[in-house]
């Protein structure tokens, strides 16, 4: 028996959508089969497949052949170990005993099938990158256009909420600017502020995971500039002047100030989602430019993930000192600067905590991987 | 379609950046002698590695978007050889070189018959003994808060569970790198240059990067230098330890010229009297038992030797005592401390400058532009006023005109 005839063949069952493990597969020569390349694929690409096929199964569903050979020939993105052997396969006096040991691919952790997986839907964005924009419709051109009788204003604050109510209001006639316009700073309690900071951070640039995050600002005793309200609100007044500057905390008073039936807002991505992203980005990086990156990732996995991903995260329970004298800071920076206030300005001061603190799950970000390779972002979903 | 090409591919700390300095600079020259070095700017092969590799690199990897196509594609269309050297390379996965070796146009097994590139793989290589505190080194020149006590743990973790441990050996592992960069290259198109052990004719390494890479008798300019310079034992502390309160809040962007280049190589490396960083004496017998099968595995394989394997074998233990990096003479951090201050003092000193002189100029710039815009008959009126303020008869002049208009002087109202 061959171990290397062996692994070939459990390669071509997994192809098929076979769910066996490696250490449960055939051993006694009825599993064995024929090479199907010069190498075989790594460990992760294997156990990324077999979880992919039981993903698949879970549904009723099986793997398309196209997508199988994808993920057999994908890469692993970002440091750490590149493609491992599968334990078993050197057979007595082979070569093989330089590099990382062999591993059984169901033994390893989550975030080595996450390098994988992130480098093929970063794959499936770049060839949406590929295709062109569609030039906007005349009703959207017209509808864009800045209405005369709409009071001058500019919506600042917490950026990945801010892009999306901008976004929501130019739709709906009401685009921001004008002349000497009036500031909305767009509020909200401090540790939702910190969790919008770090997606929009993760659509933009990637990076930190949410508790490296944490841990960097608060270690360090600071908010991160995302999340400074009183740096913004103190942004625009230099701007705009003090006196056109608003605290928002309230959206409905916003949207009745403003004469609009609603503000909208970003997609609701959950913790599981956001860190998906993120870790999307980085190869992401590397085959689109800086600057559409952000765009991309907010057209594809945005769209895909809202309302997906769990809840957002919460802060670890070592941070509530922290949070609390941030926000009392704040709250205190913005009612010394007497802002005109829409809501109230407690609202800034932390919620009460939940039982449990949320953070991203590798188990849990994998599964939303394993539906974004099965029904990829290069084809669009139809509506329900 | 490039006839012949020279991949080097590592590994760190080998003298790959001088070779990569006379290489870029002289990369005209070259050309004229029919030797492509396709690098417009001096970090284009490391860039083409990020990409090629995926590798995030503290913002850097922006810039590499399709570098390594764009590379492949000068490589193809020279009618010669061809030089790409970056020692990143040498992490390389299987999937990725084999990307790489097609990208160069080579055919299965080097084969060069049907218009296949003839393709060499370079390895330069440096003992274990000098490689693993130098590796430390490069780690805490790029923002690593981690001790060497826990660096030699990280990198003796049989799974490599790590990155730390997983990217040491991804670049270290001298048959692993020629596992997953030769196995397709016949082993007389593999060449492995061995860096001479320290205090031996300086320009050894060089007549063996030159004769492996066929520059002897090209003519070239030798003049450049741009070593990779290392630091003592006091001055990686300090720098470890300003990386565990600092690092954080200074972005890559700011990190790389305060910390990397002007404290550690334009400050802190000038301190060459104080202890070298080496290995720890308890380290030696595994490093030379590893050691030992890669001699006797490199030897079997019949690679094309520059130089001599037994050099990997690295000097013994030193008979003096070994200084430790996490424990290291306070005196002697302090004094590289206060050598540090001084620096940052200085630059500091001469932004300011800078700033002050590009503050005047934009003032300077900005009065201009107010007086382009301010129409003549305002410039007549303020110039004849300057005139008459400079004589007594004129300010009476003056005074007379104001009582007329009943307009005073700011100063006065």
């Amino acid at each position: 028996m061959s171990g290397r005839r062996r692994a070939w063949g459990w390669v071509a069952a997994l192809r098929s959508g076979a769910t066996t493990p490696w250490l449960e597969w055939p051993a006694d020569g009825s599993g064995e089969g024929e090479s199907l390349g010069a190498e075989l694929p790594g460990a992760q690409q294997l156990a990324l497949l077999r979880r992919l096929n039981a993903h698949a199964a879970a549904t009723g569903r099986t793997v398309p052949t196209a997508t199988a050979e994808r993920v057999l020939a994908a890469g692993v993105s970002g440091r750490g170990r590149s493609e491992l052997a599968l334990v078993g396969v050197a057979d007595a006096g082979e070569p093989g005993r330089f590099g990382p040991p062999p591993v059984d691919p169901d033994a390893l952790a989550d975030d080595e099938l996450l390098r994988v997986a992130s480098a093929l839907i970063a794959d499936d964005i770049a060839v949406v990158a590929t295709r062109p924009v569609p030039e906007p419709s005349l009703a959207d051109k017209v509808r864009a256009v800045r209405r005369p009788w709409v009071r001058s204003f500019v919506v600042v604050g917490m950026p990945w909420r801010a892009d999306a109510v901008r976004a929501e209001l130019t739709a709906q006639g009401h685009r921001p600017g004008g002349r000497r316009p009036t500031a909305y700073l767009l509020a909200d309690d401090l540790e939702t502020v910190l969790v919008q900071a770090w997606t929009a951070r993760s659509f933009d640039q990637g990076g930190a995971s949410w508790r490296g995050f944490v841990r960097a600002n608060a270690g360090a005793g600071h908010l991160p500039p995302r999340a400074d309200l009183a740096r913004m609100a103190r942004s625009a007044a230099y701007k705009y002047g003090a006196d056109r500057v608003r605290v928002v905390l309230d959206d409905q008073l916003l949207a009745d100030e403003l004469g609009v039936p609603r503000l909208g807002g970003p997609p609701r991505l959950g913790a599981h989602a956001v860190d998906l992203v993120r870790r999307v980005g980085e190869p992401l990086g590397l085959l689109v430019s800086s600057d559409a990156r952000p765009r991309l990732l907010r057209d594809t996995l945005g769209e895909r993930l809202d309302g997906l991903g769990g809840p957002p995260p919460t802060l670890p329970p070592r941070w509530d000192g922290w949070l609390s004298t941030q926000a009392e800071r704040t709250r205190h920076d913005l009612a010394a600067a007497r802002y005109p206030v829409l809501g109230d300005l407690d609202r800034l001061l932390p919620r009460p905590l939940g039982p449990e603190p949320v953070a991203p799950v590798d188990a849990e970000v994998l599964a939303l991987a394993l539906g974004l390779l099965l029904d990829p972002v290069t084809v669009t979903k139809e509506a329900p | 379609m490039s006839r012949r090409v020279l991949l080097h591919v590592g590994t760190p700390k080998t003298g790959t950046s001088y070779l990569q300095d006379v290489l870029h600079k002289n990369r005209a020259r070259l050309l004229k002698q029919d030797v492509l070095y396709p690098a417009e700017r001096f970090d284009a092969h490391f860039l083409a590695a990020l990409d090629l590799m995926r590798l995030r690199w503290g913002g850097l990897e922006a810039e590499a978007v399709g570098a390594w196509d764009r590379l492949a594609a000068e490589v193809r269309a020279h009618d010669g050889t061809a030089i790409i050297s970056h020692e990143i390379l040498a992490s390389a996965s299987r999937s990725q070189v084999a990307r790489a070796l097609a990208s160069l146009g080579h055919r299965p097994g080097g084969d060069t018959s049907d218009g296949g590139t003839e393709i060499h793989l370079i390895l330069s290589v440096r003992d274990l003994v000098r490689q693993i505190p130098a590796e430390w080194q490069e780690n805490v020149k790029h923002r690593a808060r981690f001790g060497y006590g826990r660096f030699l743990e990280l990198i003796q973790d049989p799974e490599r569970a790590h990155r730390v441990g997983a990217w040491f050996w991804g670049v270290q592992e001298i048959p692993d790198i020629l596992d997953r960069w030769g196995a397709d290259i016949p082993p007389e198109r593999v060449h492995l240059v061995t860096v001479p052990p320290s205090g031996g004719p300086p320009d050894l390494l060089w007549e063996r990067f030159s004769t492996t890479f066929g520059l002897d008798g090209l003519d070239l300019k030798l003049t450049t230098r741009r070593a990779n310079p290392s630091l003592g034992v006091p001055e990686s502390a300090l720098i470890r330890r300003i990386n565990r309160t600092a690092a954080r809040d200074l972005p890559p962007q700011h990190y790389r010229p305060l910390v990397r280049e002007l404290l550690a190589h334009q400050t802190l490396s000038k301190r060459t009297k104080s202890a070298r960083l080496g290995l720890p004496p308890d380290q030696y017998a595994w490093v030379h038992e590893l050691t030992e099968s890669w001699i006797a595995e490199l030897a079997r394989r019949g690679y094309d030797v520059v130089g001599d394997l037994e050099e990997l074998r690295g000097a013994p233990a030193p008979a003096g005592k070994w200084v430790d990096p996490d424990h290291p003479p306070e005196r002697q951090v302090s004094a590289a401390a206060v050598d540090a201050i001084k620096a940052l003092l200085l630059d500091n000193a001469e932004a300011h400058a800078e700033n002050e002189r590009l503050r005047r100029k934009l003032e300077a710039a900005r009065r201009e532009l107010v007086r382009a815009r301010t129409p003549r008959l305002m410039r007549s009126m303020e110039w004849t006023v300057q005139r008459l303020e400079g004589s007594g008869k004129g300010r009476q002049a003056l005074e007379v005109y104001r009582k007329a208009r009943k307009r005073v002087p700011p100063e006065e109202s």
